[in-house]
Order: structure tokens, then sequence, then C-alpha cells
């Protein structure tokens, strides 16, 4: 017997290896339609996350597809990986303490805690993370994604507005600035660009739901390459997007020196952080597919596969990312049931942007400014939030919400790990006695858990009056520990003596 | 007097000391001897402190001293200053390639920074002393980061990049690893390029081409084209309307100082006046100052006007 025999091994090798058994009922034409939808969308959004990550935005692009295709290689459904906010945006403040932003040393740091991520993630897989990621809470996860949402919205401030970067302390200071001193510092082309941008996209959103950014780029540049073409770039100073060189295979080893050593040591917490976060995002899609769509979803091997797409990328010149939400959703409504869309939205995505290449030069920055706060309100969705807000989910779901928007991201992930356990716990440990009397009889149904934390109630009950008969049923007990037997087996023992009696039934 | 004695009055300028020596010497009518062989002794270690400070003095000099790109790019670990300036020292050689976001034309720093800013009357960047300062072409107080932007616009003819760009940074680090050693708020030496004396004749632009076809075309092409790290003069590769070489009498400076390349002075002033007529009369990219869209219709409307005859369109 090898080591392949092994069951547990054998599983682990199932789930790293590529399944293409899908290729045979793939319909690839939907497919196909899907992916190159998905590769539309994705590109001004692989150039927005990647400013937000702090590189060039080749960088963002080189996400978009390597990402993307080994996701979908490895993984086995039709979740469509690449750039993510929430990953991008912690990338970049985790490497900004250690270079300038944008420089050389940058980019390799950031490339090297996506290496991290990578492989932090396949640690989880072998742990068999997925299965904690299961009582995430959905509370939590919308706290997130609403918190990134108004990170966005004040991230496009300074890009929409043309002021120079701030560092606040807290976000809405950056709006108390703009709003003060507005006569000084906004530049009236860029806002007038980046209004049009979000104006657009609010107006197309009711239209089109799923690609009104696509629109909203396109009048937004319209509008900022007409003042910019008319007024020049002294005058209006509006700032462009640039060339966009795009390699046809982006090798790249990443290099790992001292320097890269040192600033690996670092950043642990904040690289499982990213980790956690990534895996969070895809597992709720997962979750989501698998009650939509696909039935047969291995969700290890979308952790996996996460994992090794994260761990590679670097070597592709690419950063870490995760499965996106609205991307993996349009290629759902195309029609796509497969990772073949996936896959060839990776290799739609490089003859796009090969083929745009050149207007991409005059895409302004308000504009991916204008995409950045669009994205960030679609994140903030009421339909989403107003179900949340119970008496139990409603804590949970703010109390997210307001350290992501006041602390930090990653204390948000960790706050949101604490609070899908605290609720939980909270929730098992609810225990539900229905008491009634039958002459001299008391009748006690039992539901929920029995365990140490949960036996306060029905101990006090059964405290209360030592001389009664009580029988209880626990029929409706999933689990019943030690402890809670030991308080049956006192109470008993007390009763005895004083009169009482108490039976246990499970009726 | 023993000679020791002598030696410790020629020290007298440590004051301390020589009041406690006089001390010794009053206090000690037989003891010249061992003052003597005291103030030999403090002599020694006089000198063996001299040679320890001179010593350390030359070492931190010398680990003072600014170390070439190559040490630099040699290096194992670089602080952020020094991968700056190698950032920056690649960008001014090969733009395009290590800023292509920005860049626009064919045109590297280096092209007309020569030996990539180094070298005096041509356009070196040991500038960092005299910026911030007000320049007339944007009428604006200008630090060294918004004249590097404006180098992007103009003379590269490209994107200006938004000033907290690292491409920017980069260079701006380059500049002052160059200046090193210049004195803040003084020109330095061989700053920007010549300005020729008065020839007493305008520049003739037939006379500059006949020049151009002689020395300048082996080089630059019969269309000012260029080829690998030569530089195109002309045509859309080349640096707009707006540049300062676009200036005849800067350009002439810079081609009388430094062409043909490795046999700079070597035209008249006059000819150098004629060839840079010559070269910037030839077609190239418009001012950025002007809006693109604006200038071209500005141009189709002229075109229509000729073709309908209107008069002075």
């Amino acid at each position: 017997m090898t080591v392949r025999d092994l069951p547990g091994v054998r599983s682990l090798l199932r789930e790293i290896r590529p399944d293409f058994s899908w290729w045979r009922s793939a319909d690839l034409r939907r497919e196909s339609v899907a992916g190159f939808t998905g590769a539309l969308l994705v590109i001004p959004q692989a150039i927005t996350f990647a400013y937000l990550a702090g590189v060039a935005p080749e960088y963002g692009l080189y996400c978009a597809v390597f990402v993307a295709l080994l996701s979908s290689l490895f993984g086995n459904s039709p979740m469509v990986g690449g750039p993510n906010t929430a990953v991008s945006i912690l990338l970049g403040l985790t490497v900004l303490p250690f270079a300038g932003r944008g420089s050389p040393l940058f980019t390799e740091l950031v490339l090297a805690l996506s290496l991290m991520v990578g492989l932090i993630q396949i640690l989880i897989w072998l742990l068999r993370g997925a299965e904690l990621f299961r009582y995430f809470s959905p509370a939590a996860i919308t706290g997130i994604k609403a918190g990134v949402g108004v990170l966005l919205i004040t991230a496009a401030l300074e890009g929409g507005l043309g002021l120079s970067p701030m560092t606040p302390n807290f976000f809405y200071e950056k709006f108390y600035i703009a709003l003060v001193s507005w006569q000084d510092l906004v530049n009236p082309y860029a806002a007038t660009v980046s209004g049009v941008t979000i104006a657009a996209g609010l107006l197309l959103k009711k239209r089109w739901p799923r690609s009104y950014i696509l629109g909203a780029v396109l009048i937004g540049t319209l509008v900022g390459g007409g003042i910019y073409g008319l007024l020049g770039p002294v005058q209006s100073q509006l700032e462009l997007l640039g060339h966009v060189t795009l390699r046809g295979l982006p090798i790249n080893l990443p290099r790992l020196g001292p320097q890269h050593w040192l600033f690996m040591e670092q950043v642990v917490p904040q690289a499982i952080a990213i980790a956690v976060l990534g895996l969070a995002q895809s597992l709720v899609i997962a979750r989501d597919l698998k009650a939509r769509a696909v039935t047969d979803l291995d969700l290890h091997k979308e952790v996996f596969a996460q994992g090794i797409s994260n761990a590679l990328s670097p070597f592709f010149s690419a950063f870490a990312g995760s499965g996106s939400f609205n991307r993996t959703s349009v290629a759902l409504e195309m029609g796509a049931r497969t990772p073949a869309s996936g896959i060839v939205a990776a290799f739609a995505v490089v003859l796009i942007a090969w083929a745009l290449g050149p207007f991409l030069i005059w895409l302004p920055m308000p504009v991916i400014a204008g995409v950045m706060a669009l994205v960030g309100i679609g994140m903030i969705q009421g339909k989403e939030i107003s179900p949340l807000l119970n008496r139990v989910d409603g804590p949970a779901f703010l109390i997210t919400l307001l350290t992501v928007m006041f602390l930090s991201l990653e204390t948000g992930i960790l706050v949101a790990v604490a609070v899908s356990i605290g609720f939980f716990v909270a929730s098992a440990s609810r225990v539900k006695l229905a008491v009634s009397r039958d002459g001299d009889n008391e009748h006690i149904v039992v539901s929920g858990n029995l365990f140490y934390a949960s036996l306060d109630r029905l101990s006090k009950q059964l405290r209360s009056d030592p001389t009664t008969r009580t029988i209880l049923d626990i029929g409706r007990v999933p689990y019943c520990d030690a402890s809670a037997l030991a308080l049956f087996e006192s109470i008993r023992r007390e009763r005895q003596l004083c009169g009482g009696r108490l039976d246990v039934i499970a009726a | 007097m023993t000679p020791g004695v002598e030696a410790i009055r020629d020290d007298g300028r440590f004051g301390g000391e020589s009041g406690l020596l006089q001390r010794d010497l009053s206090g000690a009518g037989t003891g010249g001897r061992t003052a003597g062989h005291r103030a030999l002794r403090r002599r020694t270690r006089l000198l063996l402190i001299l040679f320890a400070v001179s010593a350390l003095l030359g070492w931190s000099l010398s680990a003072l001293a600014r170390s070439t790109i190559e040490e630099l790019k040699a290096r194992a670990v670089l602080d952020d200053y020094e991968a700056n300036i190698v950032f920056g020292y690649n960008i001014v050689m090969q733009t395009n390639k290590y800023a292509g976001r920005y860049a626009g034309s064919a045109l590297s720093c280096t092209s007309c920074h020569l030996q990539g800013g180094t070298q005096p009357d041509g356009f070196p960047l040991n500038v960092a002393g005299v910026y911030p300062k007000w320049r007339a072409k944007n009428g604006v107080r200008n630090g060294i980061g918004m004249r590097i932007r404006d180098c992007f616009l103009y003379s590269l003819n490209g994107i200006m990049p938004p000033e907290e760009a690292p491409e920017v940074l980069a260079v701006a680090a380059y500049v002052s690893y160059l200046s090193e050693g210049e004195v803040v708020g003084r020109p330095p030496k061989g700053w920007g390029v010549p300005t020729l004396p008065d020839t007493g004749a305008d520049p003739n632009p037939p006379r500059g081409q006949a020049i151009y076809q002689r020395e300048c075309v082996i080089c630059h092409g019969a269309k000012g084209e260029g080829q690998g790290p030569i530089p195109p003069v002309w045509g859309v590769n080349s640096y707009s309307a707006g540049a300062g070489l676009n200036n005849v009498q800067k350009l002439a400076g810079f081609v009388w100082a430094n062409m043909p390349i490795g046999n700079g002075r070597s035209l008249t002033h006059q000819e150098a006046l004629d060839v840079a007529a010559f070269i910037n009369l030839q077609y190239r990219a418009f001012d950025p100052r002007e809006g693109r869209l604006k200038k071209l219709a500005e141009r189709i409307y002229q075109r229509l006007a000729l073709i309908f005859g209107k008069a002075n369109p």
C-alpha cells in the first residue's frame, strides 16, 4: 500500500487534479457568450482594482486573465475569479508602510504578499478550512461588503475631484475637507467627468442592472475626452490612465531577497486576514451557486483552486484575487454552468485589452474614480440589508460595518469572524421550554441543545420546587452533553429526598 | 627648558590641560625629568587621537561619497531612497520601458539630458538646488516634481503624470542624487545649454538643411526619424511644439555644445543656429497647451477654407 492509496490522500489528490468532466455537458455557445460578457465587465474593474492595490493597471489585467484562468481550471464551478475589491484594498494597505506606493519595490512586495496569501489558502485547504466558512454569518459578510462599499466611495473622492492624496484618520474627514475648501482643491473638470460617470451609471442601472458600468465608462470617457481634447491637458488638468502595455506571457519570477523575507515575516497577520477574506467571499459565492445552479459543488476543491491560483499569480505578474460576486451572477444569468465560461473570459480579456489598448490611454482617471464609486454604491444594497434588520442579524451587521468604516478592513474581518461565532453560539445555546400541568404532573418539553452553556434556565425551572413530579421530554433535543445528564441525576436525587420525582423521556 | 615642556607649550591651546601642566611644573622642582616623560606620553596619546580622528574622518568621508549607480544596482538591499534612485536612473535611460505609462514619443530623458543627465552644457540634471522657482512657461512656481511632469507632457509629448506618480518621485530622487555636492540655490556649472552670442545674421533654414545633410543625416536619418537609441529630431515621435527645445536659440546652443555627438563645438555658432532653425521648422506634435481636438478642428477648417477659396481663413 502506497501513500496514494490512503483514503485521505486520495480525496486530496482528487481535489488537486483539474477535472474536465464538465467538458461533455457544457453548452459551449452559451458559455462563450457568458465568458465574453464577463471579460468586457472585468476590464474597467481590473484597472480600478489595480489602482486600489497601488500597482500599474497591467497587473490588474493580468489578474483578470491568470487568476481567472487558473481558478477555473482547478475549480469545478462557473464561479468567476479575478481581481476583487476588498482583497485589492487590503493588498495595497498592507504594503503601504513598507515601500513607496507604485514603486518597483512596492510591486514586488504586493506580488510576494500574493504568493503568501495563496500559500496560506492552500494551508487552509489542507486543514479542511472550508468547513469553518460555513459558520460565517451572512449578516457579517453583508456588513463587510457594505463597509468596503463605503471605503470605495471614500477612495473615489480624490480621483473624482482631482484632489491630492489624503490620509485622514477617519473616512468622513475627506468629505469634510473636500466640502469646506472645494474652491481651492476641487478640479471642476475632474468633478464634472466623475459626476457624469456616476450619474450615467445610476441612470443606466435601471435599464441594464448588470452591465451599466460599461455604459458609464463609455459616457464618462466621451465627456472626459472631449474636455481634454478641447481644453488641453494644461488647462483641464485631467489625469489620464496612460499607456497600458500588455505582454503576451508575463512570466515573472517573484523576487525574494532579504527585504522581501523581512516584509513577509511582518505581515503574517494581514496575509491571513486577506486569505480568509478572499476565501470567505469565494465560498459565499459557492454556497450561493450550490443553492441555485450547481448541485455537485465541492467546496474543498474551490478552496484549493483559489489557493493555487493566488499562489501561482505572482509568477504571471498578477496580484491575488478571489471570486467575484457580480461577475459570477452575470455569468449565471447568461447561462454559464461550467468553468468553461471562466476560461473563455480569461482569453477574451487578453483579446479585448489588446484591441482596446490604444483607447485605454485616453481613459480619464476621474472615470476610474466614478467606476470605483459605482462599484461601492452597488455593494451597499438595500435588498440585502433590509432583511437583516432584526434582533439577531442587525447588531452583527452593524458591528461589522462600523468596524470596517471606522477601524480597518482587517479588524472588520476579525470582528466578523468573532461576531459570527458569537451569534452562532448564542443561537445554539438557546433552549425553549414548554411547561404544562397535567393534574399533579408537570410536563416540560425541551427543544434545543442541552449542554453546559444552555442549562441555566432548565435548572432554574427544575429547582424551583423539589416536591413536584416532572416529566421531562427531551425528544426534541439533538444533543445532550454529560453536564446535562449530571444535572438530571442530581435533581432526581434531590427530589427523591423531598418527595418529588423526575422522569426523563424521549417522546 | 626641556623639549618636553616646549612641546607642551605648543599644545597650549588645550586650555584645561595646560593649566594642569603648569601646576605640575611649578610643584616639582626636581621633577623636570618626570614631567618631560609625562609630556612625551601625552604627545604620543595626542598623536594617536589625531590619527584615529583622521582615520575616522577619512573612513566616513569615503562612506559619504556618492556610490555609483552600478554600485547601487549590485547591492542586495537598497533603502527606499536608493531604490528610487535606481528606478529614476532606469527611467531617465529608457523612458519608454520604465515609464511607458506616461511616455509619448520615442525619446528618453537621456536623449536631451545627455549621459543620463551628467553632461554639463547638455541639460545636466544636477539641478535639485534651483527648484522651486517661477517659470514663464506655466506662470507658476515649479517644484522639481512639477518640472519633471512638464517634461513628460511637453518634451516627451506624453501624458502628464499625477504629482504622486512613482515615476515622477523616482526621477526626482535621481535628480537629488545627481545634485549631491552642488550649492543649494545656485545653478550648477554648465546648467542647461550655453546661450550663443549674437552672430549678426539671421538663422537660415535652407543652409541649415545643407548642414543637416552633411553632419546629422548619418545618425538622425533623412526624415529626422532617428534609429535605435538615436532620437528622432522631428515628426510625431520627437518632442512636441511645446517643448523647450522647440526654441531655436536653445536648440542652437544644445547643437553647438554637443553635436555631432562626441564632437561637440565643431560647428560654428551660425551653423548651429541654421541647423536649429531647419529642424524646428519641420512638423511635430502640437503644443499640448492647446486642446488637440480644437487644434485638429482648426486645421480641418483651414483646409476647407483653402479649398472653398475663402480669403485669409
